[in-house]
């Protein structure tokens, strides 16, 4: 009996101790973390739009968020948008709610600040207390919009699909008619050699300047990438000349990487889903603003 | 163990005579998953090497208070809290190192080694010789798991650190999981060869 006694004691003094270490360390690091994985997204997305520390973005380019959330009530699902009001303003934003059928149900104000409308956290209790009781809303995914003197320019979203091993996270960048303008491969776990080429620039640079229509039905094909496209991918050539090179082959599929077709395959197969399915979305999206006056800064 | 030389003894002990993976041949699962580049073999054998030290010390300087029945638990523990630490702090300071392995380090808390280590030494010795033991192991893990990524790099994607040395790519087989053991083994066998011939001529023999 004393020794279970001594047992507990000394096991769950351990444990304290444990978790005093991991949680002060946590609360050292925490801060810091968050502003690495922001710092890197915020780069990626410059980035892809052609920007660097060394050549920023414009002033009159305004990058908008918005949010997509799943609202159930009952059994009953609702898609609901926070978005943007016109006027950036401190907590100005709005809550649209559309139906499974693509119609306007309702929108309502959502008074939230520009810095906490990125935490998950304080979002989330902004969305669910402007629904009211009765409702529940689930956060599904944040797309950008760009906007240069308040006509749009490109869209960014984030996505993740399964590849080889487990998912690949990327960011992709579409102008307004939804044609590819870039793609960041942010998170996976491929083969190095193999499957882990999806980050390489003569794979992924393969889907810029694609148009939508060629996109809708982009497909992985097993042969040798040509050299001049190589090189063009590569940017060993002048940028100009390259551009030409890659929009001379923007009508075709994407050359598979050697070894790693279910990677490659995953990629293309990833985008097409993401394209299309954004594409579906802001259609009905923008019927829905156009039709109810909604005021948005995009 | 304690003449002058015992600190020396423990870390070349750790290093080359029990060699974590060419002589105790523990920690396989990692020396063959993740050792398909230098660069891989080098930060996950840091990441061993300082959780392997911290552990060493905790373990060591808490011995009377573990109690027998209930020692392996509390290894786990110590090893996941700084593992922990560890992860925490590569995700918080060496933000692109932590991309390339973010998931290998919290696997460290299965390492075989460690707590073979702590079991076999550290639970019965004093601190500062747990201290050299722990780094000594934590090195020659650190060393077995670099050689096996150049041989790995080389081969296998005709690079060094990223570089591309050779132009082109030898043998595609040895950046796959299988190769590793094929590398691992050839080790074995060359740490196996000179030990041998060391021992010969000790003898005097020709």
């Amino acid at each position: 009996m004393k020794n279970i006694l001594t047992i507990i004691f000394r096991l769950t003094a351990s444990c304290l101790v444990a978790g005093l270490v991991m949680g002060t360390t946590f609360v050292f690091t925490n801060k810091a973390k968050k502003a690495n994985e922001f710092a890197r997204e915020e780069k990626v997305m410059y980035s892809l739009l052609g920007y660097s520390k060394e050549n920023p973005i414009p002033e009159s380019m305004g990058l908008h968020e918005m949010f997509r959330y799943v609202v159930s009530e009952g059994d009953i699902q609702s898609i609901g948008y926070l978005l943007p009001a016109e006027s950036h303003g401190e907590g100005s934003f709005n809550f649209v709610r559309i139906d499974l059928d693509g119609n306007f149900l309702d929108s309502s104000s959502v008074s939230i600040s520009e810095e906490k409308v990125r935490d998950q956290k304080d979002r989330d209790a902004a969305v669910q207390s402007a629904l009211g009781a009765g409702r529940y809303a689930r956060f599904v995914d944040g797309t950008i919009v760009v906007t240069d003197n308040g006509n749009r320019l490109a869209y960014l979203l984030g996505g993740k699909f399964p590849g080889f091993k487990t998912h690949i996270a990327i960011m992709l960048a579409l102008d307004p008619s939804y044609s590819i303008l870039g793609l960041e491969v942010m998170e996976h776990e491929e083969d190095p050699g193999l499957g882990a080429e999806i980050e390489q620039d003569y794979f992924k640079n393969q889907f810029v300047y694609k148009p939508f229509e060629k996109i809708k039905s982009i497909d992985v094909v097993k042969s040798p990438l040509p050299d001049e496209y190589f090189e063009a991918l590569e940017g060993k050539i002048d940028e100009s000349a390259a551009v030409d090179v890659m929009k001379q082959y923007s009508d075709r599929d994407i050359y598979a990487l050697t070894g790693a077709t279910i990677s490659s395959a995953a990629v293309s197969s990833g985008v097409r889903a993401m394209t299309r399915k954004f594409a579906y979305r802001l259609d009905i999206l923008d019927h829905v603003i156009n039709e109810q006056q909604i005021a948005v800064p995009f | 163990m304690a003449n002058e030389n015992s600190s020396l003894q423990l870390l070349a002990n750790g290093i080359l005579k029990e060699n974590p993976i060419f002589k105790l041949a523990l920690s396989m699962c990692p020396a063959v998953g993740i050792s398909t580049t230098v660069m891989n073999g080098l930060l996950l054998g840091t990441a061993v090497l300082f959780v392997q030290v911290f552990s060493s010390l905790t373990i060591s300087a808490m011995k009377n208070f573990i109690h027998p029945r209930i020692r392996i638990p509390t290894y786990t523990l110590t090893i996941a809290t700084w593992v922990t630490v560890i992860d925490l702090s590569l995700a918080a300071y060496f933000p692109a190192a932590y991309m390339k392995m973010g998931i290998f380090v919290k696997i460290i808390v299965a390492f075989a080694i460690i707590t073979m280590r702590l079991e076999m030494f550290a639970c019965k010795e004093t601190v500062s010789d747990s201290f050299w033991d722990g780094l000594g192991m934590g090195l020659g893990f650190l060393v077995g798991m670099v050689v096996i990524g150049f041989v790995r790099e080389l081969l296998g994607s005709g690079a060094i650190l990223g570089y591309d040395v050779l132009g082109f790519k030898p043998l595609l087989f040895f950046i796959l999981p299988s190769a590793g053991f094929f590398v691992v083994g050839l080790m074995m066998a060359f740490f196996n060869w000179i030990e041998a011939a060391y021992a010969q001529r000790k003898r005097g023999n020709p």
